[in-house]
């Protein structure tokens, strides 16, 4: 029932499901495959030094000795559909030990309400940046303080201040991700560079425009294009951003999160909204295609560990954080999942055509455009609905 | 389903219904309950959830918004959406029906044994959900898929015509989804039908439109009738056709009720959303319910006055 | 009087499930008498019904010619020809009441509202139902439901009205009644009826003719009275009434049955040509006390006025039945008594295999 509420992190499932066959999309699906054949072997290879990494790690932090060592146990995860390999966890468990219970959810809101009831009993979920911020707020989360781990002192300079958890006293840092445009410049009539292109009610591309069935994010995007700010409270803001969506509607061929990829490979779409990990899948297939760092600025969505209040393996949760900003295990998380994350080091374990795309790897000229977006208020979320639902009439 | 009448023959002690009570309230009402409550609540901090405080402002939200502008004032879009599912489902329920009654009338003159084999068949869809079943279609109405093929193979067409994305698409999957809802009540009522009624009408001299018209169509009113009710009801609250097959560029009322408990984050107004469906489905049982009596009064009736 | 209804030559096959053919029609030759009333005669599977499904037009014959009134009607469609059927199961709409039953199909003919009301209450009235006009024939005992079926088709005012064992499912009583009932109206109304039945007595008591079906084709039609009197064949003289069938051989002038005296030409009925059984009526067998006689009785039933007696006259059977008057006056037959078994002078018939 929740396929509108699928999201990025589900890149392929339901593609590779559906379309696989008929559209050629095989590379999609056997490529993941491969890749993590040859993420293993690297780790059969080099599996010393990441070893000597960690025990390094343990050395430097000599100090904080009160870091729990593994003592078997249980770790109920709480993550995303499809967002972390299964052979990592395996790898986990065998290393410590411990062992992992994962749950899915398909959406921040359908994790936070089962938080919320009670008794849901996980010991790590995977909130995104502004979910943090909202979970914090409201006491759902317990102060582990991860940047004090053995492995937090991997985590990316720009990913340990963040607007949502400053210092990293609640949560570390998992996979980050942009939501631009993809296209097609040979077959897409006209250049694209900004979001007033993407939304544009003369566009070249119409009848092939698809964009991600995501009312945060195309809203996001909207409020850009009649240059006004994400989450503004603005009224008028969205008498233009409803303007703007309906008189670009007619363009609009498929308003779909899933089977994005396929679409864009295929060539049935030449322009979508795209999340970056998506658009190197589908480049893989289709060399043509470019992904846009939109002229106004795009969303850049972060991931994270944190644990609950009442989770009932505090200890095993600190071990399982720790141990995923470990460069080496969370290079391999990358490499099955496609998107960046915010570890130092993990790129040399990263796959070469992920640590060289300039999707995934923000380039420096751009890294200006791509900045969170904190959580819209109660009142703008109403707003986003409202104009959402207008144009989904 | 509880009688006050004692000791009629098997009829048992009136808590040998208890537990089909228990499980009624259990599984079907208490849901709706808390629906229903839950319609009458304030949002939750975060809109995640709800506040124990009473409100009706859900339902103000149903046809009076604050308009983008500020003022408040009557808004149609809920109705609308509303309209476009009852639209969706009443399209979807009448091209059913006129499939149905063809095939589900074929299968009951096969022999016996021919017919069994014929409706498992028709019940093969259910074995892989629904999901699977609409993506199937994805593949089939695509600019680059079979029909499309094969027309422009013949040479019908030059540009591939756009099935998917469009609303005869969503059509599409909403009539394939709920086509064995409306066969198997038919059938199940056609199968019953005496055809020697329909020689009898032949032989008083009825071509055979009139003798599907005023024959076989009254016997197989029934299953009619619950066919209705079983593809309009669900058509009503169907979620993946408009998504993946329409392309999402028209919602269905699921589809917002779905985003209020998400994104959007009014689970109150979710709710009442969810309580408007479930009015506007027992109103539409209602309406069958009436008739489907006034049908059966006025053929048994014997006044002239309704003959002529 | 003209023919109402003239069939020549109609053959008409099934296939079965097994793959095999069934001939249901084999040339069948009918000619039924404007205003007259033809009962088609025979055990079930012989034909009867399909030759009635012909006329009526749900069936198609594979070939001949079926005319009403001297036009052809074998290709017309079931609902153009001016015949009606009274159904075995009646075939009463359900959801209709017993008016709109019989309005039906009036309103098919497109006549106006006024007249099939008054059409409507006279075809009633004919049934005597008056007043049940109203009911769902649900609500109706068999005998009103058969009175529906039969208002409805002489509602229509046909040609011919065709009657497919149409009292079967009444009980005995109400056969005899409904039997009455039918001639009356057949009387009253003058329409040519063409009844179906395997019921012979049902077929004598009602018939103008009657036709004996068997085997997909009419091995006799004449008045019941005579087919009763002189059975063709085997088949006929056994399944009208009853009849002792023996077989017989002609030498010379005379015909000789085992176990009898040889008869001369002129005590017997039909030409030598006929056949070779003779079937005699078993009221036209006498018997008496004899000790050197040619039968042993092997069976006596009393019932009511009458005496079944059944005989063992060199291996075959021979059943005679005697007023049980006669007994009265002295001898009663008992098991085991020799019998001699004799003919009524002019009873004994020549029969076809």
């Amino acid at each position: 029932m929740m396929v509108k509420l699928k999201t990025r992190r589900s890149l392929g499932g339901l593609v590779a499901i559906g379309l696989a066959g008929v559209l050629t999309l095989s590379a999609c699906g056997g490529e993941t495959t491969v890749d993590n054949g040859a993420a293993e072997e690297t780790t059969a290879v080099e599996a010393a030094p990441s070893e000597e990494t960690a025990a390094e790690g343990d050395g430097s932090e000599a100090a904080s000795s009160d870091f729990p060592a593994p003592n078997g146990g249980e770790l109920n995860l709480y993550n995303w559909t499809d967002y972390i390999s299964p052979d990592l966890l395996k790898r986990f468990e065998a290393e410590t030990g411990i062992t992992v219970n994962l749950d899915n959810f398909d959406s921040n809101e359908t994790m936070l309400s089962k938080l919320q009831a009670g008794g849901a009993n996980y010991d790590v979920v995977v909130p995104s940046d502004y979910m943090v911020a909202q979970m914090i707020d409201l006491g759902l989360l317990q102060e582990v303080d991860p940047a004090a781990f053995p492995n937090g002192s991997f985590i990316k300079p720009e990913f340990m201040d963040v607007y949502f958890d400053p210092g990293r006293k609640y949560s570390a840092p998992y996979m980050y991700g942009t939501t631009g445009i993809a296209y097609d410049p040979t077959k897409a009539g006209g250049e694209i560079d900004s979001w007033v292109d993407f939304f544009d009610a003369d566009s070249p591309a119409a009848g092939k425009i698809g964009t991600l069935n995501d009312q945060v994010e195309l809203v996001h995007a909207a409020l850009r294009a009649v240059g006004a700010e994400p989450c503004s409270v603005n009224r008028d803001d969205y008498v233009k951003v409803e303007k703007l969506l309906l008189d670009w509607k007619p363009n609009v061929a498929v308003i779909n999160s899933d089977g994005v990829i396929g679409r864009m490979a295929s060539g049935e779409q030449t322009v979508h909204m795209m999340w970056n990990g998506a658009f190197t899948r589908a480049q893989a297939d289709n060399a043509n295609l470019e992904y846009v760092y939109p002229s106004e600025g795009l969303n850049l969505w972060s991931d994270n560990f944190a644990v609950p209040v009442g989770a009932q393996n505090v200890d095993n949760a600190k071990i399982f954080i720790n141990w995923m900003m470990d460069p080496k295990n969370i290079g391999e998380a990358t490499n099955f999942v496609g998107y960046d994350n915010g570890i130092t080091g993990s790129g040399e374990f990263m796959l070469p055509e992920l640590s060289a795309s300039d999707a995934v790897i923000i380039p420096e000229e751009f890294k200006a455009l791509a900045a969170p977006v904190p959580g819209c208020s109660v009142e703008a979320i109403d707003l986003y609905d409202a104009v959402f639902t207008s144009f989904k009439k | 389903m509880i009688t006050k009448k004692r000791g009629a023959a098997g009829q048992g002690s009136w808590w040998a219904g208890a537990p089909g009570l228990f499980y009624l309230i259990a599984l079907v009402l208490a849901p709706l309950v808390v629906i229903v409550i839950y319609s009458f609540l304030s949002r939750a901090k975060l809109g995640v959830g709800v506040k124990w405080e009473f409100s009706i402002a859900p339902y103000v939200e149903l046809f009076y918004s604050e308009s983008l502008s500020g003022e408040r004032s009557f808004d149609p879009t809920y109705l609308q959406i509303f309209g476009n599912s009852f639209l969706y489902a009443l399209i979807t329920a009448g091209v059913c029906l006129l499939l149905s009654i063809p095939i589900a009338m074929w299968i009951a003159t096969r022999p016996a044994d021919r017919r069994t084999t014929l409706i498992f068949l028709v019940t093969i869809p259910f074995w892989t959900s629904l999901l699977i079943r609409t993506y199937a279609f994805i593949i089939i109405l695509n600019d680059n898929g079979p029909i499309n093929g094969f027309l422009g193979a013949i040479g019908a067409i030059s540009m591939p015509i756009p099935m998917l994305y469009t609303p005869f698409a969503t059509v599409v999957g909403l009539v394939y989804a709920f086509l064995p809802f409306m066969i198997l009540p038919i059938y199940a009522s056609a199968e019953r039908f005496d055809f020697r009624l329909a020689e009898a009408a032949y032989d008083l001299g009825a071509a055979k439109w009139t003798v599907l018209r005023r024959i076989v169509l009254p016997a197989i009113r029934p299953g009619i009738i619950a066919g209705l009710v079983l593809v309009f009801i669900p058509a009503l609250g169907s979620f993946l056709a408009p998504e993946l097959l329409g392309g999402g560029k028209t919602s269905m009322i699921a589809n917002v009720i779905a985003a209020q408990f998400g994104a959007s984050r009014n689970w109150p107004f979710g709710a009442a959303l969810s309580v408007m469906v479930l009015v506007i489905t027992l109103l539409v049982l209602l309406v069958f319910a009436v008739l489907a009596r006034r049908m059966s009064r006025t053929s048994g009736r014997s006044s002239w006055e309704v003959l002529l | 009087m003209g023919a109402a209804l003239t069939v020549r030559g109609v053959t008409k096959s099934f296939a079965t499930p097994e793959g095999g053919e069934v001939h249901a029609l084999k040339d069948v030759d009918l000619d039924v008498e404007d205003g007259s009333f033809t009962v088609l005669l025979g055990p079930s599977g012989c034909g009867k019904t399909t030759l009635l499904r012909c006329v009526a037009g749900l069936e198609t014959p594979d070939s001949g010619e079926i005319m009403l009134h001297g036009e052809r009607i074998d290709q017309v469609p079931v609902w153009k020809r001016r015949v009606n059927t009274v159904f075995q199961s009646y075939a009463l709409f359900p959801h209709m009441t017993v008016e709109r039953n019989i309005a039906f199909g009036l309103e098919m003919d497109g006549i106006s509202r006024k007249d099939t009301i008054d059409k409507v209450n006279e075809a009633l009235q004919m049934v005597r139902l008056d007043g049940l006009g109203g009911r769902k024939p649900s609500q109706l005992s068999g005998g009103q439901q058969q009175r529906v079926a039969l208002a409805r088709a002489l509602a229509k005012q046909p040609e011919v009205l065709l009657l497919d064992e149409p009292l079967s499912a009444l009980d005995l009583k109400l056969r005899r009644g409904m039997q009455l009932e039918l001639k009356r109206l057949q009387r009253e109304t003058s329409i040519t009826f063409i009844l179906v039945t395997h019921d012979q007595e049902e077929a004598m008591a009602m018939g103008d003719q009657v036709a004996v079906f068997d085997s997909g084709e009419i091995v006799q039609i004449g008045a019941p009275r005579d087919v009763y009197l002189a059975p063709r064949t085997r088949f006929v003289a056994d399944f009208i009434g009853e009849a002792n069938v023996l077989p017989a051989q002609w030498s010379g002038d005379s015909i000789s049955i085992p176990g009898f005296d040889d008869l001369h030409r002129s005590l017997i009925v039909g030409s030598e040509s006929a056949g070779e059984f003779v079937a005699v009526r078993p009221e036209n067998v006498i018997i008496e006390q004899a000790e050197s006689g040619n039968g042993t009785v092997i069976e006596v039933l009393f019932v009511g006025g009458l005496l079944h007696v059944e005989v063992e006259v060199q291996g075959s059977t021979v059943s005679a039945r005697q007023s049980s008057m006669v007994a009265e006056s002295g001898w009663m037959p008992a098991i085991g008594d020799r019998v001699q078994v004799g003919f009524r002078a002019g009873s004994v018939r020549v029969v076809e295999a």
